[in-house]
């Protein structure tokens, strides 16, 4: 090989790592759909704290959960057929997420003499938040935000005894379901 | 010097999969701006030497085929990449 040609393709080799997406794709519906459900998980139980609605309307927590299981499972599943191509970020992201997630709901089970209460709500925007840091570390300011606005909620909530539901729901929506919505008009 | 990574395609499929976890034939060729043919036979040499993974999927009933990069390619360009920098210093 002779010095030109190592230099040339070396020289590609660059342009190539230059050039390919580091940017990490959220899926704002994934944040939309968990953001409107978990606020209305929250306000329900507030409802049901302040005697509006009867205990047994709860039945509809679990409900609320598959359907977003459900649809989570289906829009991976349409955007991976899509996808041309998962970068390394994306995926460490994905695991991320899928990881931070599913020890919350394993917190909220096998902790949930510690997680009693709203506590149990209140884990869930820890949990929100630590996804919507990660986001914004890689430099998405919107999700910097978000998150903060989620911890912000629960802090807030904390020291509001009157309605800590309304309070971490709020959050749920503004911060995450918001921020999926302002990802899906960015997008688009 | 790896002969296989001689080719100006093989490397930059190499390099195309270093930043990926996996990359579609079509995202593939999209990058590379190469015909179908000179890409599919030098993914084949890059598959038989185990430098590269192919996975196979039916997406909407049709096949689809996607690349990884194994460790051995990693390995593999890492030095490549190494001796070409140290042939350079050395031409200096």
């Amino acid at each position: 090989m002779e010095s030109q040609d190592a230099r040339e393709q070396l020289a590609m080799v660059e342009t190539i790592l230059a050039t390919s997406s580091r940017t990490l794709c959220a899926g704002g519906e994934f944040f939309l759909v968990w953001g409107v459900l978990v606020a209305a998980m929250d306000g329900l139980n507030q409802l049901v704290a302040d005697n509006v609605m009867p205990i047994s309307s709860l039945w509809a927590t679990p409900v609320l959960i598959l359907i977003g299981v459900a649809f989570s499972v289906w829009r991976s599943m349409q955007l991976r057929a899509k996808s041309g191509r998962m970068s390394v970020l994306q995926r460490d992201y994905l695991a991320m997420m899928y990881v931070t997630m599913g020890l919350t709901f394993v917190a909220q089970f096998a902790g949930s003499n510690f997680f009693a209460g709203w506590g149990q709500a209140a884990i869930w925007n820890v949990a929100g938040a630590i996804v919507l840091l990660f986001i914004g570390l890689h430099g998405n300011r919107r999700a910097a935000l978000a998150g903060v606005l989620l911890i912000v909620a629960m802090a807030i909530a904390n020291y509001t005894p009157g309605m800590p539901g309304y309070v971490l729901g709020a959050g749920m929506l503004v911060g995450y379901a918001g921020f999926g919505a302002t990802e899906l008009l960015a997008t688009e | 010097m790896d002969d296989l990574l001689l080719s100006k395609i093989r490397i930059g499929i190499i390099a195309e999969l270093l930043a990926s976890d996996w990359i579609t034939f079509s995202a593939l060729q999209q990058r590379l701006q190469t015909t179908n043919g000179n890409l599919g036979a030098h993914l084949g040499k890059l598959i038989e030497s185990g430098y590269v993974e192919e996975l196979k999927a039916f997406v909407d009933r049709r096949p689809q085929s996607r690349y990884r990069l194994t460790q051995r390619g990693r390995d593999a360009f890492i030095a490549h990449v190494r001796e070409m920098q140290a042939m350079l210093q050395g031409s200096i």
